[in-house]
């Protein structure tokens, strides 16, 4: 493994592979896939027709060609660029998943003959080559990785699904299947019987094998299919629907959360440039002010200080200078001054009536009472 | 606020924090480089006093100056003010008739709505009638059939006169609203659809044609405007165009894997459309690309797909695995995940929808509150006796 990194780092043909990597990644290349894309799906719907395909096979033909060394020019120059990374990523395995499809035709037709009964399918897979348009939409793919984050619960999903099917499926044979009496058709062997199942699954055409069943006067039918249709229709499918609402919405969350958190992180690393310059700016003024006059920085924030003055008229955003805030600070200060005079003159109320209050007292204490009221 | 400091320096955030406001405030930076002796700052008002004018001018008479302007709001300006403030309508010779149509459609209040309202009702009436009696050939009926012809024309006039007025009062407005703009297309082609029955006939096109049935039928959607007035519809309107746009992608998608399922069963069953059997039912559906596309739409509808694949499997020549294959990866991944991916965005983008519109309202009536706050405190504040204003003149000196 660490040999073969030290060869491909050792490539001398560093300035080529920069410039190839900066003709993929740019718009014009961009265009011009999409466009061969687009080309080739609209051809491959042409391309269903007999009628077109008689008299245009040459522009066909052509067009072929064209179309696959573009697809190979693409992924040699991707993989010339960067040998190893590029299998990591799922979109390049998807190419040249897409470049294999394309070339199953032609090597079917070489090594089986023209006749080959299950050619049309392999003509059939060229649908897919429109696949490739996913990885210039950047809107699907983030969808595509915000639904894929569910495909885990959507498999184990299916998986208890088809557990299901198989039960229902192994019981449904051994009780309609039977050779003689039994519902041959629909019972006979397991696959069919999976397929009747599946039918009674999306409820599709299901009366008419309940039918069946009843023709042939089969006691336990009827339980038999409601009891499934119940359990699969019902509540399996709806909580398919369930289990990928949570899903989606947890996705969804955690996907725009990621975004919001990348915004904040360029937005820290803008506002720490700034800071920084501001930083550098000063230390270098100290520097400079320190070589030449030996004052240091707060002897020059003195000097600024004094030129200042208290008429200077300053421009100030912050809360606490904006008018409304000095408004209502200023009657706050009002409506304290005026809590206080008031206090003030209830004291004064509370001491003169208690001043009478110790007149009104006996004349026994009088004289300490009046040394009280002189004090 | 995280920092940058240099090594060997300790962090002080409070520190840093103080010499960034410096920084700001002052220029201390550019007044420290010699750049200006003291940053000059001047108000407007200062500008226009003479005694200071005297003294700038005799400064530098070729300074520039940078203006630095801070909005200040004295109180809320309605829209309404700020429509009769722009310059078109000051400075020009007549004004302008979105004036007028603004206040007939929002001054006039409730009177003008209602006269629409009632005239939408009056409208559905009319046609409702007027399709019964079509085709009665009772002369004693004539007056009637009259008197409802009149009515429909006459009803038609004034949404024109409507449309007009709504359209001149939004021409002024240029801060196009799209939500408004949705609505203003959806009107426009709802009256072009009944404008042209009327215009088709004047002009003198017999009225049996199936088309001018059509279109005299589509002058029902107009008691459609009814339902744009109320508010909470406009809501749930606004929600379902906003889910539809977050699910552009997903629809995209959709349409991909439709167009791949197409195609290919165009190919995979050659064998099936170019059979000779004469029983087979389903023999058409997948004879082109057109029809194969409808066909992947019926079996993504999940309807008769067991049926259709039964008649597949009577032909030989379709492999069995390959057809079975295809009809079951397409029912999974089509009808049961994609249908259900697009309930779970649509519940996701409701709810999300939903706590948008509440954190809107909630921060509407914080704010809200706040000003009225605000507006008390300094009406008692001018409401109070001359000796608070000699206590705070004290408190500024």
């Amino acid at each position: 493994y660490l040999p073969l990194i030290q060869i491909f780092d050792r490539r001398k043909d560093t300035e080529l592979r920069a410039f190839v990597q900066r003709v993929i990644a740019g718009p014009l290349f961009k265009i011009i896939m999409i466009s061969t894309i687009s080309m080739n799906a609209f051809f491959v719907v042409l391309w269903t027709n007999y009628k077109i395909r008689f008299r245009l096979f040459r522009l066909f033909e052509i067009s072929e060609v064209l179309f696959v060394s573009i697809y190979s020019t693409e992924f040699c120059m991707k993989v010339y660029v960067d040998p190893i990374n590029y299998w990591k990523d799922g979109y390049n395995l998807l190419d040249v998943l897409i470049i294999i499809i394309i070339s199953i035709p032609y090597a079917l037709r070489k090594i089986k003959g023209k006749h080959y009964p299950y050619l049309n399918i392999a003509n059939g897979m060229q649908s897919l080559r429109i696949l490739k348009l996913i990885t210039y939409s950047r809107g699907i793919r983030t969808l595509i990785i915000a639904v894929g984050q569910t495909a885990y619960t959507v498999a184990s999903v299916l998986i208890l699904f088809f557990l299901l099917m198989y039960i229902f499926a192994i019981l449904g044979f051994c009780l309609f299947g039977a050779p003689e009496m039994g519902d041959q058709n629909n019972w006979g062997n397991l696959a069919v019987a999976f397929f009747t199942l599946f039918s009674l699954a999306t409820v599709d055409g299901w009366t008419d094998l309940q039918q069946e069943l009843d023709d042939r006067n089969f006691v336990l039918s009827r339980a038999f299919t409601i009891i499934f249709i119940l359990l699969a229709s019902f509540i399996f499918l709806s909580m398919f629907v369930g289990v990928m609402i949570i899903h989606t919405e947890d996705s969804i969350k955690k996907f725009e959360r990621d975004l919001e958190l990348e915004r904040h992180m360029i937005l820290m690393e803008e506002k720490q440039v700034i800071l920084k310059r501001q930083q550098e700016e000063v230390s270098h003024l100290m520097q400079t002010q320190k070589n030449v006059d030996y004052k240091s920085f707060s002897e020059l924030v003195e000097n600024f200080k004094k030129t200042l003055q208290h008429t200077d008229p300053m421009v100030l955003d912050d809360f606490g200078t904006s008018l409304p805030f000095i408004d209502i600070y200023l009657s706050t200060l009002d409506n304290q001054d005026n809590t206080i005079y008031k206090l003030q003159e209830l004291y004064y109320e509370m001491v003169h009536v208690l001043r009478l209050m110790l007149e009104d007292l006996p004349k026994k204490q009088q004289s300490q009472s009046l040394e009280v009221a002189e004090k | 606020m995280v920092s940058y400091h240099p090594a060997g320096h300790m962090h002080l955030p409070r520190a840093d924090a103080i010499r960034s406001r410096l920084v700001d405030t002052f220029s201390l930076i550019e007044h420290l480089q010699g750049l200006s002796q003291a940053v000059p700052r001047h108000t407007i008002r200062e500008l226009f006093d003479p005694s200071r004018q005297k003294k700038l001018m005799l400064g530098d008479q070729h300074q520039l100056v940078r203006f630095f302007i801070k909005p200040r709001h004295v109180e809320r300006i309605t829209h309404a003010r700020r429509l009769m403030s722009r310059l078109r309508v000051r400075c020009s010779q007549r004004p302008p008739l979105s004036l007028w149509a603004g206040w007939v459609l929002e001054k006039t209040g409730p009177l003008f709505t209602n006269f629409i309202i009632f005239l939408i009702f009056l409208n559905t009436i009319v046609l409702m009638v007027e399709i019964e009696l079509l085709e009665s050939t009772n002369t004693k009926l004539l007056p009637l059939k009259l008197t409802l012809e009149v009515a429909a024309w006459f009803i038609l006039l004034v949404f024109l006169l409507e449309e007009l007025l709504v359209l001149g009062k939004a021409e002024s407005n240029h801060n196009i609203n799209p939500k408004r703009m949705l609505f203003k297309g959806y009107f426009f082609l709802m009256l072009r659809q009944s404008l042209i029955p009327e215009v088709v006939v004047l002009v003198g096109v017999t009225s049996q044609s199936v088309w001018l049935q059509l279109l005299r039928i589509c002058r029902v959607l107009r008691s459609l405007k009814l339902f744009a007035r109320f508010r909470q519809i406009r809501v749930i309107i606004l929600a379902l165009v906003r889910a539809l746009k977050t699910m552009t992608f997903l629809l995209m998608l959709l349409l991909i894997f439709f167009y791949i399922f197409a195609v290919a069963g165009v190919y995979f069953f050659e064998g099936y459309t170019r059979s000779t059997r004469q029983d087979l039912e389903y023999h058409m559906f997948f004879s082109d690309v057109l029809n194969s596309l409808v066909t992947v739409f019926i079996l993504f509808t999940l309807d008769h797909w067991y049926a259709l694949l039964q008649d597949v499997w009577k032909v030989p020549e379709v492999s069995r695995t390959f057809s079975s294959i295809y009809v079951i990866l397409w029912l999974l991944l089509g009808s049961i995940i994609f249908r259900n991916i697009i309930v779970a965005m649509m519940v996701t983008n409701f709810q999300n929808i939903r706590n948008e519109l509440n954190e809107e309202m909630t921060h509407l009536e914080v704010q809200h509150k706040a000003g009225i706050f605000k507006q008390q405190i300094i009406q008692r504040r001018q409401n109070l006796s001359p000796e608070a204003m000699k206590s705070s003149h004290s408190k500024i000196d």
